[in-house]
């Protein structure tokens, strides 16, 4: 008898509350009140960010001058590819109505580039650029090696399309005095790139451990003389060759190109003035409709904010409060409609 | 293909006797069955074959092939390689393990011995190897092998007694008997070895009553019918030892005919499922074309002057043949929409629901220590829609336990509590009951609370007496004893164990009978009367009697049968008695129970002895002859003296009122459908209150031929509409491709309830093709529908019928081998397990010991079910929608180029580890309202039956809501990357930062958007939900960090990528703005939906709200009400011929036979004998009129 109570025990279900189904849980259920009050919150935290963001892109000052249709000798003459051995340089004089204060950055912005294809963001070798194998082309096609199959380094489709015009900025203080606005041209990237994802062979006597490569077909002086006066910056380590290597998400982008190097004159940023870019005209866009262009631009506490952000958020903030009002105007109805049903 | 050609062939069967080589001419079936599906060898082609017919197998494998065509590829391999093997693997392995175990029941089965006469010798030999024409020999509980033709027996007349449990799931015995010529055979080995008798008969087929054949043998002819038929399946009882020629072997006998196919069942959410990933893949396709045609103009426009500048220098390849390529990049970057692991979620959600029902406590029957079993794993969400439920009756709805409750002797009732307080309630143990032991031979279970009966006894009451005596006299029991010397009554019909067994207990036991004599002991005095006539049960007299001499040479007849019938025939001196009785009818019947009533004759030795002779005669006419015997009967039973009425209970289970009033109440639809006779079925009906006296109207379909079932049908339906004469225009103009259509707007016109019966011969012609619609029509405009007498393969048809025609979901719960065929054939079905026979749950997709389980399962477990799994549905197509639509708003911004917008590694784990978890826990854990609200208001389900939770408009809203969220994923992002800069004045607009923006946002969002639907919140789901964002980040920190790039370079190019990102103030701003831009409209919505249109278990949950401290109200006890309408059934489960079969002695033994091991299974638990006596005596499945060919 025992036996079989037990028995029946052990078929028993187990009275656990995962089992029953009774798990101490909490039902979510939001309050018409806690609903109006997150509305109203929330309405008012994105107005008042949008609003704080709008402000602060008002504050950034930023110049962007457009030179495919300046430059039109020079982009026709690089539409011809057998030209690409010959120098075009390019003078676009400017006026700076205001001092641009703070930090200024110097980019350069492509139009119509297509630098999120497919096949052009996967046409590069990691190996190569860290310096492990600088014969490792695998994954470069279509430029792995040159019609001689002597590999390419850097190798790939994006190494082989760098931005490759000369710009420089000059500042006219009278028309005698031109001075060449100081410029870095480091610092440009994230430290990761510079220090994990891009790696020379060696540091030292760069021009060796490239020996029997061949530099991409479009480039004109090989990747280890892109900067001979600065080591660190040479080679797969050159900030240039990194900012463009890091691929856009859109054909219209901009990027990095020097930043104000605040001495002398400039040490409270650009003063206002007249102003020339020297622009050496190397990288042909009107061949595929591009445009291209330079810019100057001071940073906010959040970057180089854009219009874009705090619209987005003052129209959520506004479209909040008054989707509140809506909602609770419906709720009383309802409410009031409930009563006089009652009644 | 081979089998159905020889069927086809197959008109006639021919076989010989003891004839292997001429039998072999034939090629019929040899005894060998094959249940399993794979062998070793074809187990991988076979199942792998099989698998891939599945639409999102076979999709699957597709998109891999594509995957590994360079050109194409725009995803790697593995992101889809990894789960289909994963998923195939486990299908394969659970497949493979179910055949093994029918390989091994197979071979079970196969390897049975068996005694056969093979060279004129008994030999042992395995079932499989039996072959058509052999003469087997049986023994006592030994299973039948095959479909035999009895040839002879242990007992007399060639007789043997057999259960047929397996194939109706009648657990009576019955009786078959050999020809005479073969009977004498015996046991005589070589007699039997030189029979070669050929037998011509019917091929096979699936009709386990009929059988139609010739046997010749010795220059005659001998027709055989199904009397001389033993059936596959069936166990020999109480009989020593039979032979018998197997005729039907293996896959031919009408056991494996009728065990119909299993068929995959898949649930309308499944089907549902199926349609709209069709669906989704043509969008697919559609976006796919867009994007190629996007392509071609693209490389036409740009990509060309791009390409030589760029790169593809040397490819000349035309826009058209690029955008070829790029429709098929599409399709499989795109193909995330539909991921694998949706199948795999909806299996391990369904699975957590069956685990669900296995734990139930509630649903836990510590009677006999089952807990409910969900054996079906893929069918709960399917619980949560039901809107028919077709119920046997015998053993589901009923326990088939006969009880003798109440008797009314001479004008007084005895059985009653006089106890008005505890009256209405459940006799409890705590009450003294009457105490039997005085009587030797009392049964220890009998309880009848009313001790002046025993006194009324004691103080020897004579029609008190009489009224004992007539019970112990007049039946049709036989009584055995066994080894222990226990007392053992043979019933057929368990309303007369029930009588006899009252009789014993009160101190009239029946002993013993002889064709001419019937013993009986009367409180300790044995007495034998002499039987004299034996008036037998008819279903029109309905009524028997008994006309016996007691030893002072008195003769008297002995009467019990239906009141209406029997008052008829009373002497005008009981009018008095009459009303009395009337009166007590009336209430037993207000109860429930089952009446009979009494009466009996004193007949002097003249007017016998004339009406004898007359008997005699009328037996011996020609012509006429029945006729003239139930004259005399009429005769007889004239002038009688009304002795009380009986009142039995048909015991039903625990808690089926509630369970049906509750379940009537949820809008389902119950249909009874039982082998037994229309009476006792009506009253089960009345009983369980699905039939009532405040219906409008009860139709009767008992119609013996098609053109009066039509008829019938015809009235009904007018009677019907006529009372709603608001409807009758439309009726004529219902076409009949409109009716169905019609039949809705019909069931709201109709008022009232109404009830529809119909009998198992008119069932037949009702379900042909022309009247089927009819009966459809009418069945489904009535609250109730009853049928009886119905054949195991009727049962599935009315079920095929309103599954097929009314496109309804329906369910199909039994006990009995009988109801296995519905079981299959319906949507669900449910078996009830704890019984004897484990067929109806060995082919039920949920079994559970109480019929009352129902109501949980399906108003609990099914709500939640179907609940649950619409509620991840809809967010699974919501997420994987606003996870991939992102690419192909990206393609109108990188040239159409396939381009992934996440990364490669994201968008492999998004769907398994990312929001895999979250969103099961809801699936399996959530719940909208308690379990005790939708027990208490079934109206909770109804939205299941509409199919409201998911169906093609919510489905579209879900694929609205992740087309919005993608839109507002991918153009916050766009817009505010056009022109920003990072902090440090870097450009933070490149791709890869791009990537973790959105999928960063992307995740948020989604688990926001669980977070708001999941409605209960437990423990699993804060640590799935925290969980899994927090997985998120550390698996990109993880895979975004410089140790892992300087090993795997080429997969993990993302290195710093999180870090840099992630530092940014604006893409954590741009994160917020997506997450509040894409929920918020959401939250507005519901708000809106839940005030302007508030479902009931809004509703439900806004009360629990102000009631949170009010304590739960008590629970709405569906009232119990009884009808009282009198409903007296002698008939109930009583067969005509028993009577002829008593007094020609036929079935009388010389010896008690040895003690059968199925006996002592029996008897092992002395407390429950009766139980096994009054087990299930439903009728044979024939219909009334083969009740006489039946005659013995």
């Amino acid at each position: 008898m025992e036996k079989e109570f037990q028995h029946h025990l052990s078929r028993m279900p187990e009275n656990s509350a995962i089992k029953q189904q009774k798990l101490p849980a909490h039902r979510l259920h939001f309050s018409n009140q806690a609903i109006f009050t997150i509305f109203f919150a929330t309405g008012a935290f994105c107005f008042c960010i949008g609003i704080i963001l709008l402000l602060s892109a008002w504050k950034v000052q930023e110049i962007e001058i457009n030179y495919t249709n300046i430059c039109e000798d020079c982009a026709k003459m690089r539409e011809n590819a057998l030209n690409f051995d010959k120098q075009c340089t390019c003078s676009i004089p400017f006026n700076l109505q205001k001092t641009m204060k703070g930090d200024v950055y110097m980019y350069y912005k492509l139009y119509g580039f297509y630098q999120n294809l497919y096949r052009y963001v996967l046409s590069r070798s990691h190996n190569q650029l860290m310096g492990k194998d600088v014969r490792d082309v695998k994954d470069c096609a279509p430029f792995k090696v040159t019609s001689n199959k002597i590999p390419i380094a850097p190798c790939g489709a994006i190494a082989n399309s760098m931005f490759n015009d000369t710009i420089i900025l000059s500042y006219i203080r009278s028309t005698s005095e031109h001075i060449q606005v100081p410029m870095l041209k480091t610092g440009l990237t994230w430290w990761t790139d510079k220090y994990v994802k891009f790696q020379n062979p060696s540091f030292r006597n760069l021009s060796d451990h490239f020996v029997g490569t061949e530099k991409p077909p479009y480039w004109q002086e090989p990747i280890y003389e892109l900067d001979t006066s600065d080591p660190g910056n040479n080679g797969f380590l050159n900030d240039d060759f990194i900012v463009w290597m890091r691929t856009a998400a859109f054909p219209t982008f901009k990027k990095l190109y020097r930043r104000l190097y605040r001495v002398k004159y400039f040490s409270d940023g650009l003063p206002a003035g007249n102003y020339t870019f020297d622009i050496s005209y190397n990288f042909p866009v009107t061949k595929f409709q591009g445009e291209k262009a330079v810019i100057l631009s001071t940073l906010t506490w959040n970057g180089g904010s854009s219009i874009f952000l705090g619209l987005a958020y003052t129209v959520t903030g506004v479209f909040l409060w008054m989707s509140s009002f809506a909602l609770m105007a419906i709720q009383g109805k309802m409410r009031k409609k409930k009563l006089s049903h009652r009644r | 293909m081979f089998c159905s050609k020889k069927k086809l062939l197959e008109v006639e069967r021919i076989v010989k006797a003891n004839d292997r080589e001429y039998n072999e001419k034939f090629q019929y079936a040899d005894n060998r069955i094959h249940t399993s599906k794979y062998n070793i060898l074809t187990f991988l082609p076979i199942n792998l074959f099989e698998q891939f017919q599945r639409v999102a197998n076979a999709y699957f494998l597709f998109l891999l092939i594509l995957q590994l065509i360079p050109e194409i590829s725009s995803l790697t391999w593995f992101t889809t390689i990894v789960p289909l093997v994963l998923v195939i693997t486990m299908t394969a392995v659970k497949d493979a393990t179910d055949d093994y175990f029918r390989h091994k029941s197979d071979n079970q089965v196969n390897n049975r011995q068996s005694e056969v006469i093979i060279d004129s010798k008994l030999q042992n030999e395995k079932w499989m190897n039996v072959k058509v024409g052999d003469i087997v020999k049986l023994e006592n509980n030994q299973f039948v092998a095959a479909d035999l033709l009895l040839l002879s027996s242990s007992e007399p007349h060639g007789l043997c007694y057999i259960e047929t449990a397996e194939l109706d799931g009648e657990t009576n015995l019955k009786v078959r008997h050999a020809l005479s010529v073969t009977s004498e055979l015996g046991a005589d080995i070589s007699r039997l070895a030189r029979f070669d008798g050929i037998v011509v008969c019917e091929a096979p087929n699936n009709k386990l009553d009929k059988f139609m054949g010739v046997l010749s043998w010795k220059d005659s002819k001998h027709s055989l019918d199904n009397q001389k038929i033993i059936l596959r399946g069936c166990i020999l009882r109480n009989t020593s030892w039979c032979f018998g020629m197997v005729i039907f072997a293996g896959p031919d006998t009408k056991l494996m005919q009728n065990s119909g196919k299993t068929k995959f069942k898949r649930t309308s959410i499944d089907r549902l499922m199926n349609t709209l990933v069709l669906w989704i893949f043509g969008f697919l396709v559609c976006l796919g074309i867009i994007l190629a045609i996007g392509n071609s103009i693209w490389e036409n426009q740009v990509g060309g002057q791009f390409r030589t500048f760029l790169f593809w220098s040397e490819g000349e390849k035309s826009s058209v043949f690029s955008g070829f390529l790029t429709f098929w990049s599409y399709i499989i970057i795109l193909n995330t929409v539909v991921p694998i692991s949706l199948y795999v979620s909806v299996e391990v959600i369904r699975l957590g629901h069956s685990y669900f029902i296995n734990w139930d406590r509630k649903m836990y029957y510590s009677g006999k220590a089952t807990p409910a079993e969900a054996r079906t794993t893929t069918l709960n969400e399917e619980l949560g829609q039901i809107e028919y439920i077709f119920s046997d009756k015998t053993g589901t709805l009923t326990q088939n336990i006969m009880t003798f409750k109440k008797c009314s002797i001479n004008g007084k009732i005895y059985g009653e509590v006089h106890d008005d307080v505890e009256r209405k309630k459940e006799i409890t143990k705590k009450k003294e009951s009457v105490d039997f032991s005085v009587r030797s031979q009392a049964k220890g279970t009998f309880q009848l609370f009313d001790h002046s009966l025993m006194e009324s006894i004691k103080l020897g009451d004579p029609q008190v007496h009489e009224f004992l005596r007539l019970l112990a006299l007049c039946h049709t029991v036989m009584s055995e004893e066994n080894n222990a010397g226990q007392l053992i009554y043979q019933v057929q019909s368990p309303d007369e164990g029930a009588l006899v067994t009252a009789a014993r207990n009160f101190g009239f036991i029946f002993k013993s009978r002889t064709p001419e004599t019937i013993t009986i002991e009367e409180l300790g005095t044995l007495v034998t009367y002499q039987l004299l006539a034996f008036l037998d049960f008819n279903n029109i007299r309905k009524r028997m009697s008994v006309i016996v001499r007691n030893p002072a040479g008195q003769i008297k007849l002995y009467s019990k049968g239906a009141d209406t019938i029997l008052f008829e025939k009373l002497h005008p001196s009981n009018e008095g008695l009459l009303s009395l009785t009337s009166d007590h009818l009336s209430e037993f019947a207000g109860e429930g129970l089952r009446t009979l009533a009494i009466a009996y004759r004193e007949l002097d030795d003249k007017y016998f002895q004339e009406w004898h002779k007359m008997l005699e005669d009328a037996n011996a006419a020609m012509d006429k002859r029945d006729e003239r015997i139930s004259g005399l009967y009429e005769e007889i039973e004239s002038d009688l003296m009304l002795l009380g009425a009986t009142a039995i209970e048909d015991k039903l289970q625990e808690g089926v009122i509630e369970t049906v009033t509750s379940l009537s109440l949820a809008n389902i639809k119950i249909w009874i459908l039982t082998g037994d006779k229309q009476e006792t079925a009506i009253n089960i009906g009345y009983a369980c209150n699905m039939l009532t006296d405040d219906m409008n109207d009860v139709f009767v379909i008992s119609g013996n031929t098609a053109v009066e079932v039509r008829e019938e049908l015809r009235k009904a339906k007018e009677n019907l509409f006529g009372q709603n004469r608001s409807f009758s225009n439309g009726h004529v103009v219902s076409e009949n491709k409109q009716q169905l259509e019609l039949d809705s707007v019909v069931e709201e016109t109709i008022t009232g309830d109404y009830a529809l019966v119909i009998n198992g011969h008119s069932l037949a012609h009702a379900l042909e093709s022309d009247v089927k619609k009819d009966l459809l029509e009418l069945a489904c405009l009535c609250k109730t529908v009853v049928c009886c007498r119905v054949t195991p393969l009727q049962k599935a048809q009315v079920v095929e019928l309103v599954k097929k025609h009314r496109n309804a979901v329906t369910l199909a719960i039994g006990d009995g081998a009988n109801d296995v065929s519905m079981i299959k054939s319906a949507h669900i079905g449910v078996g009830i397990s704890g019984q004897e026979g484990l067929q109806a749950v060995l082919a039920s997709d949920y079994s559970f010991a109480q019929f009352r389980y129902l109501q949980r399962l399906l108003l609990v477990h099914g709500r939640w079910s179907y609940f649950r799994m619409c509620k991840f549905l809809c967010y699974f197509f919501y997420k994987n929608f606003a996870f991939t639509l992102v690419h192909f708003w990206f393609g109108f911004f990188c040239g159409f180029s396939a381009q992934t917008v996440y990364d490669q590694w994201f968008i492999t784990l998004f769907n398994i580890v990312y929001t895999s978890l979250p969103v099961l826990a809801m699936g399996i854990f959530d719940q909208d309202v308690s379990d005790q609200n939708s027990m208490d208001c079934p109206q909770l389900y109804e939205p299941g039956q509409l199919n409201l939770l998911f169906n093609k408009r919510k489905f579209f809203i879900c694929v609205a809501h992740g087309i919005y969220t993608s839109l507002v994923l991918f153009f916050i992002p766009f817009g505010a990357f056009y022109n920003m800069v990072g902090e440090d004045g870097q450009h933070v607009a490149d791709y890869q930062s791009f990537a973790v923006t959105m999928a960063t946002s992307l995740v948020i969002v989604v688990s926001v958007q669980i977070a708001l639907d999941t409605s209960y919140w437990t423990v699993i789901n804060h640590v799935f939900i925290w969980g899994s964002i927090a997985t998120y980040f550390s698996i990109l920190f993880a895979m975004h960090s410089n140790g892992i790039y300087e090993v795997f370079p080429n997969q993990f190019p993302f290195v710093g990528n999180a870090w840099h990102s992630l530092n940014q103030k604006c893409i954590w701003l741009i994160i917020l703005l997506t997450t509040v831009a894409s929920v918020i409209p959401v939250v507005t919505f519901r708000f809106l939906k839940m005030h302007l249109y508030p479902s009931l278990s809004d509703q439900i949950r806004w009360w629990q709200k102000a009631q949170k401290k009010a304590k739960p109200t008590s629970r709405r006890r569906p009232q119990t009400r009884r009808s009282s309408s009198r409903r007296s059934g002698y008939s109930f489960a009583h067969q005509e011929g028993y009577g002829e079969l008593i007094t020609s002695g036929k079935n009388m033994r010389v010896k008690n036979p040895p003690p059968t091991s199925g006996l002592e299974k029996t008897l092992y638990n002395s407390t429950s004998w009766i139980e096994n006596l009054c087990k299930k005596t439903t009728d044979t499945v024939n219909s009334f009129s083969q009740d006489k060919a039946v005659k013995l």
